[in-house]
Parts: structure tokens; sequence; C-alpha cells
């Protein structure tokens, strides 16, 4: 074997070129100690802080909200657990085939996801934006299944609205739905946050604040594809929102509910208790589903509440305004009463109608009531009887007796959004028209109940309340008692809007004349009689259009009259007052068997007998020929 | 064979220190692979188990590299580089697919890669070579004929592709040539012929994941969602480490995976997370000391075949050592390159450990003929 031993210059080369190497290797690795110094010494904090916002998320508890209760202590609105997928931008890779693959994982739209997340793209990327509201059990099995190919997807579970009774006082609760944009910088949602669960309408919305309770947080620990590991290391729980008793009585609201579904019609209904004014039942149909909206509505749902023709988003107890009709009278003749005009002996004759300033106004009574007085004429609704009156007493008289008792005002209702309606005056007249002169020919149309005067039904229910109680407009009001953290605390009601100067006797003179309506030998509204209760009410009956355009008109659209009936029960001291009103119910005498049924449900109930099923439409015991329809001859005037 | 006396020459230090950073290696593993259940038990992973077989099957290379003596193997170096250019080949026939390159010989237990022993059979081909001509490297002629033993297992190994393995036979060849008294001025005129050949290079021969690999490390906020990710999440996990690190299986970088490859490419971020920046100054200073100490032994070396090969392998050791730990800290562009002893590979643990035994081997026979 040659193997060449080292030659000395050899090795004086040999031994300087592995120096050299030496060196390289000691100054490179002085160098990266110095590298390895400055970040995990000089730059340490600032590591240390990106290392934790990798991996500790602070995650929103969401309270439930406040659970809402009836009088009686029954659920009326709760609280359901339930599942909602997230997204939380910061931990995805790519967005774009993570909602693919989320799409196809639990067959939901792709299109609609991106738009969610593109709608809240300038939200902080830490902030989970929840793609999937009321996620099935079976989605967020899906998603969890997939982990992997989803980074950044989360499922969260929370607490989601549900309304047991579905469409029941839907208005009367509302709905909730996630914050839109432009209601962040409103003073009614301070502390929401984007992708808040707030009330938009009804109760929910009217109590948004002390309903929905505080969100707590959740300190969890993450993996890089957002997934919690191990127990979370803090937890602020969230707090409840606050239990509310409303007045409502859960009996009467589906008493309300089951006269309507009989009887077919839409409409409203307001029952009050006239000695506080607490609503005991509040309808307004057709309703919509609020649990649609408590799991994030779908546009196809939304969009065809939105443009139905019958509107089951309006709230018409409140934002309905119709004519009132004869339940109009009562205000008349309560003026005349008051302004020393008429007395309750007062009789008029009746032939069937009267000419007032040059024109003749019939009375719905073709052949006439004969001579009849207050109490009968109320009874009978006698048009000529308030036509006399009514124009005796000028318009500016029945303006303020009807405005005392709370028509053409707000009643001052908890709920958002009451609408005011109009009993016109000569001061409304001048300021609010162009013809502005008030001529006394329209006043006749006023006495009873039509011309330009309009209500909402929660206002014709404040008057028959006041009616009934002596004088007290009573503020309607729905919550009765609250949660203060350990028992439900009730809630003092509201005082009173006003004090009506009423002398006892000539109101008692008006509710001799309703008595006579339901249990008069001549009533129109003798089928809400209920033995030994009292029961006093009023019918009335609101055009929707003239007669001669009735009979003109070209349209299918439905024309027919809208049916009224305001009652209280009993006649003395009474402790129930409402209104039903039946769009286009042709007669008023079918929102009388509405009010009968809830009439029969609430004592049946105080006095603790069996509560009566839900009425047949053969209970109702409906009048739907249509004396006014096209071609029929139509007469004057209204009953 | 082995004669009793060599054994009282054999460099027990280094010994130690190599066995001492494998070790290290172990425990990082452990970590970085444990598996905690939900009953709150755990174990360490699969690969843990694999990278102690390696370590007792690389013991076992290192022994019969230390007892055969490193002239015969330098006689048969040749036999030795042929085998590995036949495996090479059988590589890219039919080796086995993984992650999109072939790199391994299935043999059933475990994979074998025959790229990571490239660097042995090159180191002893080459000190062989120059080590047997008596001018040294002086010679152009000498330079083309030692270039083309790299070049055959460098294109082999290149078009797996696994680039980063094959540029590890680079400062091989380039410390043989440089102790064999190559010339500086060549060295300088290969630099400039490689900058300029850089932009020709850079359209031609990289591929386009190369390139982004690249591009990512002059500006990783570009895309810190995908490739600048790996090198933020480097210098966040050895940042957050501070001083004394975030303790035993407490690193959250690693153990949450936001750094890939937490138990190969990126071992030595975790080790600066979890042990802090006292851990990585033991690190590096054991492979400082097995460095320096390698260089010693080419020093003390008796003939020029054994200077030049520890030199070979400990040149491509220390690079190979020195780009990672830099990459680590996310300071270099992100490349398959494994932190010999430390990161998890049984055929890398293998060939450096049978490596270290040739050096070794080298020391431990400077007196004999």
């Amino acid at each position: 074997m040659s193997t060449p031993t080292l030659m000395p210059d050899d090795r004086r080369s040999l031994t300087l070129r592995l120096s050299v190497m030496q060196y390289v290797v000691t100054a490179a690795f002085a160098a990266l100690a110095i590298s390895f110094w400055i970040f995990q010494i000089a730059q340490h904090e600032k590591f240390r802080e990106m290392a934790e916002e990798n991996h500790i998320r602070r995650l929103p508890l969401p309270a439930p909200r406040g659970v809402l209760l009836d009088r009686d202590g029954k659920v009326l609105v709760e609280n359901r657990d339930s599942y909602s997928i997230a997204l939380v931008r910061e931990q995805t890779r790519n967005l774009d085939e993570t909602l693919n693959v989320l799409a196809f994982a639990t067959g939901t739209d792709e299109e609609q996801l991106r738009e969610t997340v593109a709608r809240r793209r300038r939200e902080p990327s830490y902030r989970p934006i929840v793609l999937i509201e009321n996620a099935s059990f079976p989605q967020a099995v899906a998603v969890e299944a997939r982990q992997w190919e989803l980074p950044g997807i989360i499922v969260q579970h929370v607490p989601s609205r549900h309304y047991p009774a579905s469409e029941m006082a839907a208005h009367l609760f509302g709905y909730v739905s996630e914050i839109a944009e432009t209601q962040l910088q409103k003073a009614e949602y301070t502390g929401a946050e984007p992708g808040s669960i707030v009330g938009q309408a009804g109760v929910e919305l009217a109590y948004n604040k002390l309903l929905m309770g505080e969100d707590g947080t959740k300190m969890v620990v993450v993996n890089s594809v957002g997934r919690e590991i191990g127990k979370p290391l803090g937890e602020d729980p969230p707090k409840e929102g606050t239990r509310l008793q409303l007045t409502i009585d859960a009996d009467v609201q589906q008493a309300a509910e089951d006269g309507f579904e009989a009887s077919g019609f839409n409409g409203a209904a307001v029952v009050l208790d006239p000695r506080n004014g607490e609503v005991l039942a509040f309808t307004s149909r057709p309703a919509y589903d609020p649990n649609a909206f408590a799991g994030g509505i779908d546009r196809a749902t939304w969009a065809k509440l939105n443009t139905d023709d019958l509107r089951p988003l309006q709230n018409r107890a409140l934002q309905g305004r119709y004519s009132p009709g004869s339940t109009f009278k009562m205000a008349v003749g309560l003026a005349g009463l008051e302004e020393g005009i008429i007395s309750p002996n007062f009789t008029v004759h009746c032939g069937g109608g009267a000419n007032f300033y040059g024109r003749f106004f019939k009375c719905w009574q073709k052949g006439g009531h004969g001579t009849v007085d207050l109490r009968h004429a109320i009874e009978q609704s006698c048009d000529v009887y308030f036509y006399t009156v009514g124009n005796m007493l000028g318009v500016d008289k029945i303006n303020k007796w009807a405005t005392l008792f709370g028509l053409g005002v707000r009643s001052g209702i908890d709920l958002p959004n009451e609408v005011q309606g109009l009993v016109p005056s000569t001061a409304w007249k001048a300021a609010n028209t162009k013809e502005k002169k008030w001529y006394a020919g329209e006043t006749i149309s006023v006495a009873i109940g039509q011309g330009q005067v309009s209500v909402t039904p929660i206002s014709l229910a404040v008057y028959t309340a006041t009616l009934a109680n002596g004088g007290t407009r009573v503020t309607p009001h729905l919550v009765k008692a609250m949660d203060d953290g350990q028992e439900l605390k009730p809630v003092p009601p509201p005082p009173p809007q006003s004090q009506v100067e009423v002398s006892p006797e000539k109101l008692q003179a008006i509710r001799d004349g309703m008595w006579l309506v339901v249990n008069g030998g001549s009533g129109t509204a003798r089928r809400a009689a209920i033995p030994g209760k009292d029961v006093c009410g009023k019918t009335g009956t609101a055009q929707v259009i003239s007669n001669q355009g009735r009979t003109a008109a070209r349209t299918t659209k439905n024309l027919r009259d809208h049916g009224w009936f305001t009652f209280f029960a009993p006649r003395d001291n009474p402790e129930i007052a409402g209104v039903v009103f039946l769009e286009h119910g042709i007669h008023s005498a079918n929102a009388a068997s509405v009010a009968k049924h809830i009439l029969e449900m609430y004592f049946a109930k105080k006095e603790g007998r069996p509560l009566p099923p839900p009425p047949t439409r053969e209970d109702m015991r409906l009048d739907l020929r249509d004396p006014f329809a096209r071609g029929a001859a139509r007469p004057e005037g209204d009953q | 064979m082995f004669e009793r006396r060599l054994y009282f020459h054999i460099d027990w230090l280094l010994l130690a220190a190599v066995l001492l950073l494998a070790a290290f290696g172990l425990t990082m593993i452990y970590s970085t692979t444990y598996v905690t259940l939900p009953d709150g038990s755990g174990h360490p992973g699969p690969r843990f188990w694999v990278q102690l077989y390696a370590v007792g099957l690389g013991t076992i290379a290192m022994l019969v590299f230390l007892a055969l003596d490193y002239r015969f193997l330098a006689e048969h170096s040749l036999a030795l580089y042929i085998g590995l250019v036949v495996l090479l080949v059988y590589v890219l026939i039919g080796g086995k697919n993984a992650g999109g390159s072939t790199r391994w010989i299935s043999l059933g237990v475990f994979n074998l890669q025959p790229s990571e022993f490239g660097r042995l059979a090159l180191a002893l081909t080459l000190a062989m070579y120059f080590g047997e001509n008596r001018r040294g490297a002086k010679n152009n002629s000498d330079l083309v004929i030692a270039s083309m033993f790299f070049v055959v297992p460098f294109l082999l190994i290149a078009k797996q592709p696994d680039l980063g393995t094959a540029v590890t036979l680079v400062p091989v060849a380039f410390g043989i040539a440089f102790l064999a008294g190559l010339r500086l001025r060549l060295v300088a005129a290969v630099a400039i012929a490689a900058v300029l050949l850089a932009p020709v290079a850079w359209k031609v021969a990289l591929k386009d994941y190369q390139k982004s690999r690249i591009q990512t490390f002059v500006d990783p906020s570009k895309d810190p969602r995908n490739k600048g990710y790996q090198q933020i999440q480097a210098r966040v996990t050895v940042g957050s480490g501070g001083l004394k690190g975030k303790g035993f299986r407490k690193g959250t970088q690693g153990q949450y995976k936001f750094l890939p490859v937490a138990d190969n490419d990126f071992i030595f971020s975790v080790l600066a997370e979890e042990q802090g920046f006292i851990g990585v100054l033991v690190a590096l200073g054991l492979y400082l000391f097995v460095i320096l100490r390698s260089i010693e032994a080419a020093r003390l070396a008796k003939d020029r075949i054994g200077a030049y090969l520890v030199g070979g392998i400990i040149s491509g050791f220390a690079f190979q050592v020195i780009y990672n730990v830099t990459m680590s800290a996310g300071l270099a562009p992100v490349k398959g390159l494994t932190l010999p002893l430390m990161s998890y590979g049984g055929s890398s643990m293998i060939a450096t450990l049978a490596a270290f035994g040739l050096i070794l081997n080298v020391r431990m026979r400077r007196f004999t003929n």
C-alpha cells in the first residue's frame, strides 16, 4: 500500500487551510448565537405576544335572551341549544376552497356563504363570522369530521330563540335576527357587536336591552386550524337576559287566535284589563313564524313575507288605520251629553234617512228606526240619530271628546312603531289640507265614524276601556313583572294617559246603550251575549270604498267591508275590554262571534270552569252574504 | 483488524458529544410527536421509536466504520461509489414516492434513502483520488475529473427531486478540493461564475416551487398564509422561547402545529422554543465542539487521505448544521434540509453516525502504519 504520509510543507498548507475552516465555522456559529440572542432575548416580548395571539382565542359566549312568560308563568318564548357554524378568517389558508368544502359538507348554498363573508369582510379577521345559524346536528357532525379540511371553520354551541307556539302573537313578541350594519350606530342597540342577535320587532325590540343580557367570553387554546384543545384557560360566563313576565294570558291569547282561525278572516284583536291597562291578548293576522328569523331567515321566505299582498309583517293592531264606523258613535253621544246639547232622553225620529245641508243621508235601516232615544240609538246603531247629534255638536266638539277617550292619539303602549289615527277638526283641516275650510256637511259623515276618521285597533281598545272604567285613559302595557336576579318582581303599571272629567250618570247612559247592543231585543250583536256576564259592546262596519266606487271598480282586489266589535264585561265593574277587527269581515256580527269566544275563555278560566274548546266554523255562525257585492243595491249608512 | 491499543486512541469526547446531540434530538422528537389521550395520559408517537431504532442501527454502523481501516475503505471507494450510483438510479426507476418526490427504496421494515449516504461515498472517493495524487489538486484536469465524481450523484439526487440533499454534496466536494490545495483564485472564479449564472439558473434550472421559496424568503409578509407562513412562524417559535424556554412539551408553536414539520426540518426551532436561549447555546456549543474537534482530527491525520476524508465529511456536516439552524430562525429560505443528528430521519441518522465512525477512525489510526 503506497499511502503517502504527509510531507512537512504539505502539512503546513493543510494546517493553514484547516485553520481557515475552523475560523469560518466559528464565525458562522457566533453569528447564529447572536441571531438567536436577538430573537429570543432582545425581541422576546414581541414574539411571545405573537405566539400567544396564535394559540389563545377569546371566544364570545352568547348570553341566552331573557325568557318571556305569560301572566300565569307559562313559557311563551324561550331559548333552545343550537349549533352555529362560523368562520375565523385568520385561520383559513384558502378561503375559496374552505367555503366550497363547507357548502358540500353541509348541503348549503356556496354563493350565500360567500355573500355573508363578503358582507362582513371589514371586521377583524379573528372575529368569528357565523355562516350557518341553527345548524342541524348532522351538519355540525359533518364539519367536525372534516376539521382538517376546514381550517378556520368552528362549530359553536349557542342558545337560539324559540317560539313554541310559532305564529301565536307573532307581532307582539316580534322576532330576533343578526344586527344589521345600519343598526350598529343606533342608540337602542348600544352594546351590540357585529353578529349580535338583537330584537327586530315587538317585545323583542322594545325590551331588547333587558332581554339581551351580557355575552361572556372564554379563553381557549386553539391549534393551527383553530380547533379548541383541552380545557378553557378561563371563562367569563355570560349573563342571561332578564326574564319578563308579560301581562298576556296565554289562554285568552289562544282564544283570540282560535277565533280568527275559525272565522277564516284576517285582522287584529286587542284585549285589555280596563282597570289598569294590562294587555291580556294582542294579535294581528295573518302572522308569520318568528322561528324562521331566529335561525337566519332564508331569502325566499323573507321575500315572500315582504311581497305578500296580505302583508303578514304589518302589525295591524298598532299600524293599521281603519274607519271606526259605528263604534265611533259612543264618542258622539258622550260629547252631546257632556256638552249639554242632549240628555239621554233626547229623541230623534228616524225614517230611514234625513236631509242635511241639501243632501240626503241614509240610515243603514232602510225602513228607519222610528223614534229612538240615546240608549236605543246605540242599541240599534241608528245613523239618523247620530247625524242629528253630530250636526248639533259640530266637528270640533266631537274631536275633543273622541280625543279625550283615546281616539286619534297614540295609546302609549310599550311596543315600537305605533301609528297615530285621525279624528278631524277644523284646525286639522286648516293645517293639513288644501281646502282648509271645514264644511258642516262633512261633520255628518264624521258623526258615524266615516269620512276622514281613522283609528288603530289598539286605540279603539283603549277608547272602549276608558268608557268601561269610567274615564281613566289607561296606558296599555305588556310587562307585569321582571326578574331581578332572584325572583319575579312586579313592575308598577305606567300611569294613565289622562283622567277624563265625565259625569258618571251620563257615561252610564252610553254603557246602557252598549249593554242593549248585546242584550237588548233589537241589539246588533246579540250573539256575543253570555248569560250572567252582562257583556256590553258595539258593532261597526267600515267601508273600504264608497258604494259608487265599489260598483264601478273593475278589480279583483278585496273591497268587502271591514267588521268591528268593541266590547267590555261585565257592565258593572268591568274587568275585560277590547276590540276585534275583521279585515274584509263583511259583517260586524262576525267580529262579535270572535269576541264571544275570547270572553267565554276569560270567564271560564277566571271561574275555574273547563276551558271552551276552539270554536268550529259552525260555532261562529258567520254571515258571509255580501249585500253590497257588485250589482247588489247598496244602502248608504252604517250599522 | 481492531488492535487492542487502538481502543486507547478513540476520541471519547467527540463520541460523547455526538451521542449527546442524538439524545437531544430524540428528546425533541419525543416532545413534538407526543400524543395526549382524552383521559390525560399519553405516549410518544411512532416516529420516536423509529428514531430510537435508527440511533441503535447507526451506532452499529459507526462501530463497523470505526473497525475497518479507513484506508481499506478508501481503496474500495470506487466500488462503494458505483454501488451508490446504482442505488440512486434504482430509486429513480423503482423507488417509493412520497410527497411528490421519489427518494426511498422500500425494504419492507423501513425505507432506505440512498441519497443520505451520498456524502459518505463521495468523501471517500474524492479523498482517495486527491490523496493518492502526489501533486494534490493543483491541476485543472484533476479538477475536471473530481467534478465528474461530484456531478453524477448530484444530478441523480436533484432529479428525485431533492435539491436540498443534492446541495449538501457541494460542501463535501468543495471542502476536499480546498484542503487538497485548490487555488483560491479558482475559488473566486467559481464564485463569480455562480453569480453570473444565477439569473440563467433562475430561469432554466429552478422549478416554480423553488423560485417561490426564494421569493418568499426575500419578503415573507408577501405571502404570510403559505410559504412566508413557515418563515414567520419559525421566528415566532424561536423568539417566543425566551431565555429559559417554555419547557419540555410545553411549546405552543410546535405542539399546536403552527410550525410545520416540527420533528424534522424545524426541530431546532422547537428546541429553541421549549429549551430557550440556554438550550440553543448548549446545542450550538455541542455542534461547534463536534466540528472543531473533527477538524482537529483532520489535522492530526497520518496521511492526506485521512485528512481529506475528515475534511470533506465535516464540511458537509457543518454546512448542513449552519444552514438548518439559520433556517430554523427564519433567516434562510425554507428548504428540505434536515439537521444532522437531531432531525427525524433513519437513513440520515445511520449515515451521519457512520460518518463519525470514519472520523473517529482517522484519529484513532493516526499512529498506525
